[in-house]
This record gives structure tokens, sequence and C-alpha cells, in this order.
């Protein structure tokens, strides 16, 4: 894999906060995803590589050249960006045309915003202003603009965010031809069913730090492997902590009143486990909840475990 | 860069802004009525100093360089839209230069025309006249350029350029010898007074002076505002 964004030991900050600490990774044509709970330093991340703000150390190339300083670039280069704001006075072929124009394609800009409007789905001869659009047309209309001028390398922060699912599904299939067409497609998103979708190369990110990279599946795997605690309301708590134990398909199993708190890492063989042992035991399984599903949890896993 | 231009001219004409500034416009005219309609002859020193010193340069021109000049790229990179322009093969200097065109186009119109009109109205000397409009065109110049890069550089630009015209341009350079060399009003006024063959204003400069100064404000503030496109963070 030839890269096309190339990322040595970035670190940035504002101030006494470190957004990003000692980032490094390689990243060539198809889909990647950036994956990341909120406030993960995802955007900062996005905005360095497209030049939008310096890294306080380390360096950056897309496409061989340093995105700051590089307006050429920016031919070969398309952002989505996060914030929902636009020229709201304008209408969105207007808005496209720009940009098609600003990126030097003089009289193909109109054909040219025509179309990218088409990728997504959206009337090139609608008259509102995007002022009147939904969340999820504006959204498109960011994404248009991105691809108006036919860029080697996308960028795309959060783009599927105000989308509605039929709308999702084609942005992805939007994403997943522009990957096969050869170019470098960077998505980022703190939804981990949305980058399943993307069938892709995972960077995660937490706490501005590089988690894991590598095929979802891996990433997934890994997630999945990990220490997981759920508490079980149950009859008999005791009698079903100690048949669990036996199973040998939990860490640990501790009575919190009138709630059992398990510690596993084989979910599934517990999840067998768990009826036939309440069972044996004549105990009534009133409920199981996992503690610690949530992506936060399994982000922190990722980092701690590094 | 005429797409840009274009783009910047159309956020710059917000309906708010233009009654404001409208009517800002509007009152020197009213005034000079006033005063025509009161005398047969209105006293050259009262249009001199009331309408053109102390309404047009004092205040009609810097206001309305300052609401347009801050916003023109001021307002983008607030909004966060600055980012559609940025992030395409586009110098820095030409979007800076849009922006700068922009402001221009929208503030000579409201300031200069309104003062010209009411000078003409009081029934004022030709050189008069032409002073007003000579010397308005180079304050406004001078302060668009200045009052841009102030609205991409500055939060609440608004605040700090009237903060500079009262206090600045208002007092401080109308005793201070030094601050008046770097005094657009007090160059703009000179200029006024050579054309108009009036007395020269207190600390004014030579005739080459205010007329090179101003322009090299306008090049250094332009520039730098090209500096901040090139190196600042664009959010």
């Amino acid at each position: 894999m030839t890269p096309t964004i190339e990322v040595q030991a970035v670190t940035k900050w504002f101030g006494d906060l470190v957004a990003i600490s000692d980032v490094t990774f390689e990243v060539g044509p198809g889909i990647t995803a950036l994956l990341g709970p909120n406030g993960a330093g995802k955007s900062t991340l996005l905005r360095i590589l497209c030049g939008l703000t310096t890294p306080s150390r380390g360096s950056v190339r897309v496409l061989g050249s340093a995105p700051r300083g590089d307006v050429d670039l920016y031919r070969r280069l398309g952002l989505v960006p996060q914030q929902e704001s636009l020229f709201d006075q304008l209408r969105a072929v207007d808005f496209v045309r720009l940009c098609a124009e600003l990126s030097g394609l003089g009289g193909r800009a109109p054909a040219a915003a025509s179309a990218a409007l088409g990728l997504v789905e959206l009337d090139p001869a609608d008259g509102r202003p995007v002022s009147t659009y939904s969340k999820g047309m504006r959204q498109r209309v960011k994404v248009a603009a991105a691809l108006v001028h036919d860029p080697e390398v996308v960028v795309l922060d959060e783009p599927l965010e105000g989308l509605d699912p039929r709308q999702r599904l084609r942005m992805i299939e939007l994403f997943r031809g522009l990957a096969d067409e050869g170019r470098t497609v960077l998505v980022s998103s703190h939804v981990l069913d949305e980058v399943e979708r993307f069938g892709s190369r995972v960077l995660v990110m937490v706490q501005g730090k590089l988690a894991a990279e590598g095929d979802f599946h891996a990433i997934r795997e890994l997630m999945d492997d990990r220490p997981h605690r759920l508490r079980v309301r149950c009859e008999h708590p005791r009698q079903v902590a100690a048949g669990l134990l036996e199973t040998g398909a939990v860490l640990a199993a501790r009575v919190v009143g009138t709630h059992l708190l398990i510690d596993t890492d084989e979910v599934a063989r517990l999840r067998r486990s768990l009826a036939s042992v309440a069972r044996d035991r004549d105990a009534r399984l009133y409920e199981v909840v996992p503690l610690d599903d949530d992506l936060e949890s399994v982000f922190r896993y990722l980092v701690e475990r590094r | 860069m005429t797409s840009a231009y274009r783009l910047l001219i159309s956020t710059l004409l917000t309906k708010g802004r233009l009654i404001f500034l409208g009517l800002l416009g509007l009152l020197p005219v009213l005034l000079a009525i006033t005063m025509r309609a009161g005398s047969s002859s209105v006293p050259v020193d009262h249009v001199y100093d009331a309408i053109v010193v102390g309404y047009g340069l004092g205040l009609l021109v810097p206001v309305v360089s300052l609401v347009f000049a801050s916003a023109a790229l001021g307002d983008p990179a607030e909004d966060r839209t600055l980012v559609y322009l940025w992030l395409r093969p586009v110098a820095r200097w030409k979007l800076a230069l849009a922006g700068l065109a922009a402001a221009l186009s929208v503030s000579l119109p409201l300031a200069v025309v309104p003062l010209a009109v009411a000078v003409s109205v009081t029934g004022a000397s030709a050189a008069l006249v032409r002073g007003a409009v000579a010397s308005s065109v180079l304050a406004v110049v001078a302060y668009c350029s200045l009052f841009l890069g102030l609205g991409l550089r500055v939060r609440r630009a608004l605040v700090w350029g009237l903060a500079y015209v009262l206090v600045w341009e208002g007092a401080v350079a109308r005793t201070a010898r030094g601050a008046a060399r770097l005094s657009i009003n007090v160059h703009a006024r000179t200029v006024l007074a050579h054309l108009a063959d009036h007395a020269l204003p207190k600390n004014a400069s030579s005739w080459a002076t205010a007329l090179i100064v101003p322009l090299v404000f306008t090049v250094v503030a332009w520039l730098l505002t090209v500096r901040w496109l090139s190196r600042g963070d664009v959010a």
C-alpha cells in the first residue's frame, strides 16, 4: 500500500489541554474509519490533515505534500467538516458551483455541481436556500461540495450525522464506491455499528491517542474478548454465583444485595450456562444487564491494554 | 477570486446593516437640507466642520467601513463557513483581496455618496465636494483594510474597532502629534483641507505624507490579513 496520508508522531495541544498525543499512522487508498468517542481528538486530527490547524509537534503529509502552505493540494483533497454551517443565503446548487469554481473547474463548474448534487440525491433545480434544509440535507450538500472537484483524498468528519437510515445506507454505498475507484476515504465516526458497515480498516482514537488500528473484524474481536461485567437479578443469588463459578465461565462473582455482579471474558459461554445453572438451583432469573457495554468502556479497555 | 468576491458581497448585504447604515448616511443629507432651508447660503465652515469633518470623516466613514470590513472575512470565520473558501486551491492573497474588494464595494457607496450629496445640497464649492469625496475615499480604503484584518483576528471586532475610532482617532491622535502620524482621520482631514483650500487641521502632515501614509496603512494591514489567513487556524 502506498500511503496517501502519513501522520508521524503528531501531538496537538491547546494551552494545557493535549488534544492529540503522539499519533502515528499511514492511510492508503480505500476506506479507513477513524473511530472514537466524542472528544477523542478525531476532528482535531482531521483538521490537521486538511491544514486547518497545525500540529504542535510531528508532521503530516497528504499526497506527499504538507497540507499547510500548499494550496494546490486542495485540488486533490475534499473535506466534509463537522460543523453544520453553510452559506445560508445560497441555493445548494449555487454553493456547490461556487466550490467548483474556487477549485478551478471554470466552465465545467455548473455541470460538476449538478453531478455532485445528484450523487447525494439532491435536486440541482431546487430553488430554496440551504437555510430551509433539514440537517440531513445540509449534510448531503456538504458531501456534494467536498466531492465536486473529484478529489483523490476525501476526508469526512461524522458525515452520517443527521441522516435517516436510507440516506445513511446510500451514503455508505457512495463512500464505498469512491474507495473502489482507488480514492482514499477517511471517515470519522463515534458509532461502532456505523463503522462496521463501512467494512473497512479502522483507527481507534481515545483521549487523543491511537488506541488500536487494523481490520474492523480484528478490532471487533478484540472488543468482544475483553472482560465484561454483568449484573444479574435472580432468586438465590449466592447459589447461582457458586454454580457459575463451577462452570468456569466467570472470572469472579459477587453478591450485592439482591444482585449478582459477574466478571467474565466469555460472554457467549456465560449466556449458555446461566439459564441451566439457575434452573438447576430452582432460581428464577429476572434480569441480566451488561454494565460496561457502552462504547466509552470499550474504548477505555483498548487504551488500557496498550 | 470573483467567485469569492461575489459570495462575500452577498454575505455582507444583510437587511439590518443596509437599513442601519443607510439611515446613518441619510442623516447628513437631512442635516444639509435643513441647513439650506434655514438660510440661502450656508457658511462654508459649518459644512466643513459639522458635515464633512465631524459627521462624515469622524463617524460615517469609519463606522460604515468598520461594519462591512470587519464582517467581510470576520463573519465567515465566526460562523465557521470560511472553511469552504479556505479549503480550495485559492491563494490566500486572493481571498484577502476578495474580502477587501467586497468591503470597499459596499462601504464606498454607503459612506462617500451620502457625504458628497450632503455637501452638494448645502451649495458648497466644487472644491469642497471634491475634497469630501477624495478624503472619504482615502479614509474608507484605509479603514477597510485595517478592519478587514481586525475582523479576522479578533472576536467582537465591532467593539474593538469602535474603541479604536473613538479613542485613538477621536481623542489621542487629535492631541498627540506622534499619534497623529498614525491616524487615518488626521491624514484624511489633511487631504480635505488641501483640496478644499481650508485651514490645515492640528497635527496635519504634508500633502504627500497625507496621501502616502494611509496607502501604506492599507497595504500593511492587507498583508497582515494575508499572513493571518495563511498561518492562522481556521475553525
